[in-house]
């Protein structure tokens, strides 16, 4: 019965990343939705901690709803198998022990995920001073990932 | 019979005491990351202040701090091994610590200017270069740290080494400035006796190094001949975006547009 478990959990794992296209198609897309991610916390950064005399609260919150929607739009789907070896925009940076730390992954994934969405709810608000700590939060949980499975430069 | 001498000068004793506190500031706050991101971009800006200061006390500063006293030339560095050398400061060993010291931390510090983290910290720097070189130099700062770990440790296990090996502590003269020595040695160097670097070098070397700090901590770009390139790759991108909507629009304007009132687009 366990066997077919996980059988079952294991065909509907592969069946998500053949929904998510080739190899390169999903390094590809993950790439820009990290890119996409990429500009909307510049533009916190510089808003609320380098240049905090140019914040604009519908322009931060609108950045942070985008950062919570790349976070919520199931970017696992992404992490196929043979995802570690590849060329989307470029060569991919994600190490083969992805596949080995699926607990941890899961872990920093969730991190992200609920530090973006309390994100989003704090731009809501307007208190610059919370923004700037849950803006450090989700910095934070770049980080961890970024530490965790994503190749240096060096 | 033994004799106390002044060995280092106030000014030196700072720096090697800020110095220390800054590196391990530093690397604490890039391991932490998040907020503590943008410390470690002020740190080290600090350091690059402190290590400039340290440069210019090297030529300018009392007999001891001078690198002309201290550099490991070849036949010092032999005499030393042969037991031969003679001296109160560095000896040849840990001038060449010391010179590998900075060293590193002139490439930690230098390509950390330039470097950026792929999350939210670039450095002061960061759009002299192009992405890729940044990435590249970030690759040098995360690599030269090892280099530079393993000069602190050398540099702590000599110390443990002075203390119990060679019965010489080396850590009271770094902390008083004072050091005492046989007083036949004594007697031997007090024909170079220190020179004294009083308050206007201290004055000068101060300047110099807060100046190059200011300057790389982005007071270069403020120079009118450099603002060409100081406009950030995205903004430079979205103001001509912007200004074929709106004619009219000067660079600064669109500038501030874009970063208010992306809504618009």
């Amino acid at each position: 019965m366990k066997k077919k478990l996980t059988l079952a959990v294991l065909i509907a794992a592969s069946a998500t990343a053949a929904v998510a296209g080739p190899i390169e198609e999903q390094i590809r897309w993950r790439q820009s939705a990290y890119s996409f991610a990429a500009w909307n916390i510049s533009k916190i950064k510089s808003q609320v901690v380098d240049h905090p005399e140019t914040y604009n609260k519908d322009s931060v919150a609108a950045a942070a709803n985008a950062i919570a929607a790349v976070a919520n739009s199931g970017l696992g789907a992404l992490y196929g198998e043979g995802t570690d070896h590849g060329i989307g925009w470029k060569e991919t940076r994600l190490k083969p022990e992805f596949f080995q730390k699926k607990e941890e992954v899961t872990k920093v994934a969730n991190t992200f995920n609920e530090a973006a969405n309390e994100l989003a709810k704090v731009a809501a608000t307007g208190d610059t001073a919370a923004i700037k700590t849950q803006f450090g939060k989700v910095g934070e949980s770049c980080k961890a990932c970024h530490d965790l499975i994503r190749i240096k430069d060096q | 019979m033994k004799v106390t001498i002044h060995l280092w000068d106030l000014p030196h004793r700072l720096f090697h005491w800020l110095l220390a506190a800054s590196v391990a500031a530093a690397y604490v706050t890039a391991k932490v990351g998040g907020e503590w991101i943008d410390w470690h971009g002020r740190l080290g800006v600090f350091i690059l202040g402190l290590l400039v200061f340290r440069i210019v006390w090297g030529f300018i500063g009392s007999t001891h701090s001078r690198f002309v006293t201290f550099f490991p030339t070849f036949s010092r560095v032999k005499s030393y091994v042969k037991g031969q050398w003679e001296g109160i400061g560095h000896n040849p060993f840990g001038a060449l610590s010391v010179i590998g010291l900075l060293l590193t931390l002139g490439v930690q510090v230098g390509t950390g200017l330039f470097a950026n983290d792929d999350i939210a910290f670039q450095g002061p720097l960061f759009n002299f270069v192009d992405k890729d070189d940044s990435d590249k130099l970030t690759g040098w700062h995360n690599s030269s740290i090892n280099v530079l770990l393993g000069l602190i440790a050398l540099h702590l296990v000599a110390i443990v080494y002075y203390r119990v090996a060679k019965k010489t502590n080396l850590v009271k003269p770094m902390l008083t400035g004072k050091k005492e020595i046989p007083r036949v040695l004594a007697e031997a160097i007090s024909a170079h006796e220190a020179t004294k670097a009083g308050v206007i070098r201290f004055a000068l070397s101060l300047i110099i190094s807060s100046t190059v700090a200011w300057g790389a901590a982005g007071g270069i770009t403020q120079l009118p001949q450099l603002t060409k390139i100081t406009n950030p790759c995205c903004s430079v991108t979205w103001a001509s975006a912007g200004t074929s909507q709106s004619n009219q629009a000067t660079p600064e304007a669109t500038q501030q547009q874009t970063a208010q009132a992306p809504a618009s687009f």
